[in-house]
Parts: C-alpha cells; structure tokens; sequence
C-alpha cells in the first residue's frame, strides 16, 4: 500500500491523508477500512463499535505458568 | 526378650479420640523406648506385617490401605506423589494470534494447568528439559497446536436477525475446548507415541470463547517436570490418607439409646444386633436382663468420618471411646490421566528409592566437607 | 520445528539415562540420573556441618525436605546403636535439611546413615512387592 509510494519518492511526504486503516467490528465478523474523519461505524452492519487489528507477523511467546 | 501382649500393642496403635483433644499421637516403636523390647528394624518382620488392602481401583481414582507403616513413610509416599512424580504439561506458549477477548498471558496460564495424557511408554521415554542448558528438541519437547477460527454458521446471520442467541445456532467454532488441542509429532516421537498422541486428559475443557472473526492461532511447547516447580506438573489430582477409625463401645448401649447412637455416625457404621440369651445371662456382662433387645455394634468403621458427635451427649460419653489406628492408612489416589492412579503409587515409592541411592553415592563420593 | 531435523545436542544426558535403566531394570519414568534438575556446577549434595565427629554428626543435605528427612529419621532411630537422630530445615526459603546423629558406644555415624539408606530402600522394595501382589489380586477380582 504506501510502502510502494516511499519506494522511488523523492521528498518525505506525509501519510496520505485517503490511506485508510483496519479495525475489526465488534458485531460481525466484518474488517471495516476508515478513513480520516469518516463515521466511526461498520459499513455491514452499523455497529458503532470497532478494534484495532492485532499486530500482524509478530509472535509472542509466554510461560504457561 | 520381653514381648508385649496384643491387646497393648493394640492400645499402642490407637491415637485417642477425645472430645476436645487427641493423645497418644507419637510413634514409639523405636529400640529403648519399652524396657526389655526389642523394636529394632527388622525386614523379615516389616514384610510379615504389611497389608495392602484395595478398595478401588479405577484408572483415575483409586483408594487401597496401607497397613504396618510408620506414619513418616506414608507421608514421604503421599508428599512424592504431589510434588515428585514427574508429568507432562504445557510450558511454553508462542502465540501468533489471539483476537479473543481473552489475554494472551491468561490464555498461556490457563493452557499450562491443562492435564495431558498421551502413549505410556511415549511418555516415559521423554527425557528431562532443563532450563538454560538443554535445547528444545524430540527428546524433551512436544508440540501440541492449537488454531481455531470462530465462523458464522451459513444461517447464522439470518437467525440473529430473527432474535436468535444460543451461540451454538449462531456460529462455529464459538468455543474453543481441549480436543482443539493437536499433537504434532517431531523427530523419533512419531514411532515414540506409536498411534497414542498426546492429547488433553479430558476432551471437554474449556479453554476460551470466540465471536465471528476472532481467532486463536498459537503453538504449545510441552515438557516434563515435577510438582514442586509448578502444581501443573502434579500428577495427581488429590493425594491423601487418612487413618483408620476405631470405634470402642465400653459398655452396652442398648435400645432406644442404641437407634440414637446410631444416627450419631454416617449410615452403616453402627448396626443393631439383638441381644442374645446367652449374653443376657452372663454375670456382669450389662446385658441382663436385656434378652431380644437391641444392642449398637461396630459394623464398619471405614466410613466413619470421626465426627464425635457420640461424645456430644452424655448416655454415651462414658460408654464409647473413639480413636484411630496409627499404622493404617486410607489412601487415595487420584490421578489427572496422565498415569494411572495405582502406577502412580508405585512410581512414588520407586522414586523414594531412587532418592536414597542418590544420597547414598553422593555420600560415598566423599566429597563431605 | 527446526530442531526436529536436528541430532539432540544433550548426548550426555540421555546415555546416562539409557544405561541407568538398564543397570535396575526398573521400566519407570524415572531416570536414575545425578544430573537431574540439578545444576551441573552445584556444590555437592551433602556436607557434614562444622563440630562433627565419628559419633556425633550433623549433615547438611541439598534439595532435601521433610520427605526423605522424616522417612530417614525414622528408619534410623529404629537403629539400636542410635542415641539420638533428628532432622531440621532451618529456613523454609533455603533448600537445605540439617540431619543430626548421635551414636552409642562409638559407631560410625556414616556407617549407620547409610544402613539407614538401605533400609529404607529395602522397605520400597517391600512396598512395591506387597502392593503389586494386592493390586493384581483385586483386579483379578474385579472381573
């Protein structure tokens, strides 16, 4: 997604105002993308409640005790 | 070489009972402690006395007497079987993913006091995993993996629209249990397991809920260890003994006071007897005059609990007296699944043996400073 | 896993078990190995404590508790040469068990520890004996 755009850039450039993130909906099993100053809502089923995605590609380990 | 007679080497066995106390606690079978007896270690002696007596004996929930030990080795079994005899249990967790709602260091926690069973000799064959100085490997690891993805069922959507919430309607998957739990069989332990994999002793443990989307992605390392470093280690589920009780009725307690005694102790522990005519016509006996009534006898003392309830009311304070026996011990033993209860057992007393040779070369080693 | 395409790198250990099995031929989960949880550089397991003489001595015993304390307590004040024998831990925080006895008539207390270590080994023996006879009788029993 933006990697792609830092590749050849010149110039620093901001994060693009449109880069939109994922949450996962409290209600559905839908991933919901949001952008800067949309509604805070599940585009499938309304929900006003939404999660951060856990980190991808970084395991944790635990003690089982 | 003076012997004592039965009935006070009986007497010596009964810890007493008292309404608000207990005496005649202490073991004295040692050399010096009667005058002119011998009491010195003997095998040959130690063998004839020694009874085992089972009870029960299911695979995960046995119970046996011990008979003619001294209370310390009874003990030193009962603290074995807790805390020494090794187990597999899950030690390290790596987790990939885990977007239910509970924690990861929760879920690692609650994975760890999950008791496993798997192949015997699979499980006998696994070495010891030290920290710091072995290396994860077939030898000393298993690797169980646990992934579960929490689905819709194809009508689930619709079905909640219409009101529906029995989680079981709605979803897949919305429960994560213990049979979620995978074996995966690394290097030799393929033929090691031979076809047993190491699953959860019980298949129905739950470990975590889910919703739609969330999921539960992670990799279990287990090892073997033992009680004393964490309780998840324990083999056994309870491990404990209790004396024998004994019940000594002094003087006769006889009808209407004999149906009330009765009901001072849990069912079957007192019966009533009919007086005969020959006790009735015994002098001095306390039973004249008595013939055909009833009469309370201890029928099975094993399933008193000793709750001196009888003590409690004054027909019968004089007349019984209740105690213990100081050499046999009830034990039960129930196991979590890994081993079998009564296998346990014998593991226990390999291991106090196993203990005392070590301390023996490690005291011929004379390295004693 | 990447370690199960590899040769187990503790060697040592499982030798040590492997021979250890087959010199008591015992078929149990327990290995017979020194090196259990223990750390190789640890100071020995036993030592005799300051003051000790032939008759009358204190051991200190590492890893120890009221488990093999109590048991070899009693076994060996069944000894008749035996004057006094007891056994403390002097802190529930340290893994230590001090082990004191005093003999008659000047036998070694060595001597009379390690009659006390095969005795108790015997009665295992007697245990595992009795118990296993039991065991098999009330199962035949039961069927």
């Amino acid at each position: 997604m933006s990697s792609q755009q830092q590749t050849g850039g010149t110039a620093l450039q901001t994060p693009a105002a449109d880069r939109g993130l994922y949450y996962l909906c409290e209600r559905c099993d839908n991933r919901v993308e949001l952008r800067k100053g949309e509604l805070i809502r599940c585009k499938a089923c309304g929900s006003r409640v939404l999660y951060k995605e856990r980190t991808k590609s970084r395991m944790v380990q635990f003690e089982a005790r | 070489m003076v012997k004592a007679n039965e009935e006070e080497i009986l007497e010596r066995k009964i810890v007493n009972v008292n309404a608000e106390t207990v005496s005649n606690i202490t073991s004295t079978d040692f050399p010096g402690h009667y005058y002119g007896e011998d009491n010195s270690w003997n095998l040959e002696e130690f063998n004839q006395n020694l009874k085992v007596k089972f009870h029960t004996n299911q695979p995960y929930d046995s119970s046996f007497s011990l008979i003619g030990v001294d209370a310390s080795i009874a003990n030193a079994f009962r603290r074995i079987l807790i805390a020494e005899v090794p187990s597999l249990a899950i030690e390290n967790v790596y987790i990939f993913n885990n977007t239910s709602i509970i924690q990861d260091e929760v879920l690692a926690h609650r994975l760890g006091l999950i008791p496993l069973k798997g192949s015997t000799e699979g499980l006998r064959w696994l070495h010891w995993f030290r920290k710091g100085f072995s290396e994860e490997n077939d030898y000393n690891t298993v690797v169980l993996k646990l992934q579960v993805r929490c689905k819709w069922q194809p009508n689930g959507k619709d079905l909640a629209a219409r009101g529906e919430t029995d989680p079981k309607k709605l979803y897949i998957d919305s429960n994560v249990y213990a049979h979620h739990l995978t074996f995966e069989p690394i290097g030799q332990q393929e033929q090691r397991f031979n076809g047993v994999p190491v699953v959860s002793a019980n298949p129905d443990i739950l470990i975590a809920k889910l919703r739609p989307g969330q999921e539960i992605d992670m990799e279990l390392r287990c090892i073997k260890g033992i009680g004393a470093d964490h309780a998840k280690f324990s083999p056994v589920a309870t491990a404990s003994y209790r004396l024998l009780p004994h019940i000594r009725i002094l003087r006769p307690i006889l009808a209407a006071d004999a149906k009330k005694f009765a009901r001072c102790f849990p069912r079957g522990v007192i019966a009533l007897d009919r007086v005969s005519a020959e006790e009735a016509s015994r002098e001095g006996s306390g039973y004249e005059g008595h013939e055909g009534e009833f009469k309370a006898i201890v029928a099975d003392p094993m399933k008193d609990t000793v709750s001196r309830e009888c003590l409690r009311h004054d027909e019968f304070k004089d007349k019984v007296k209740l105690g213990r026996i100081q050499d046999h011990f009830i034990y039960h033993v129930e196991s979590t699944g890994q081993l079998e209860s009564d296998e346990l057992f014998l593991e226990s007393v390999r291991l106090l043996k196993v203990k005392c040779r070590k301390v023996k070369r490690a005291l011929n080693n004379d390295n004693l400073g | 896993m990447s370690a199960s395409a590899e040769e187990p790198k503790d060697v040592e250990m499982t030798d040590a078990q492997a021979t250890a099995g087959a010199a008591h031929g015992e078929s149990s989960a327990v290995e017979d190995t020194d090196d259990d949880f223990v750390d190789p550089d640890a100071e020995p397991k036993i030592n005799m404590l300051p003051g000790s003489t032939d008759t009358e001595a204190s051991f200190q015993f590492d890893k120890e508790d009221h488990t093999l304390g109590n048991a070899l307590r009693w076994i060996i004040m069944k000894n008749p040469e035996v004057e006094f024998c007891g056994y403390t831990i002097p802190h529930p925080a340290e893994a230590k068990m001090n082990f004191r006895i005093q003999t008659y008539d000047g036998a070694n207390v060595r001597k009379v520890l390690e009659k006390g270590l095969n005795d108790l080994m015997d009665l295992c023996d007697v245990v595992i004996d009795k118990f296993t006879i039991s065991r098999d009788e009330f199962n035949d029993q039961q069927e």
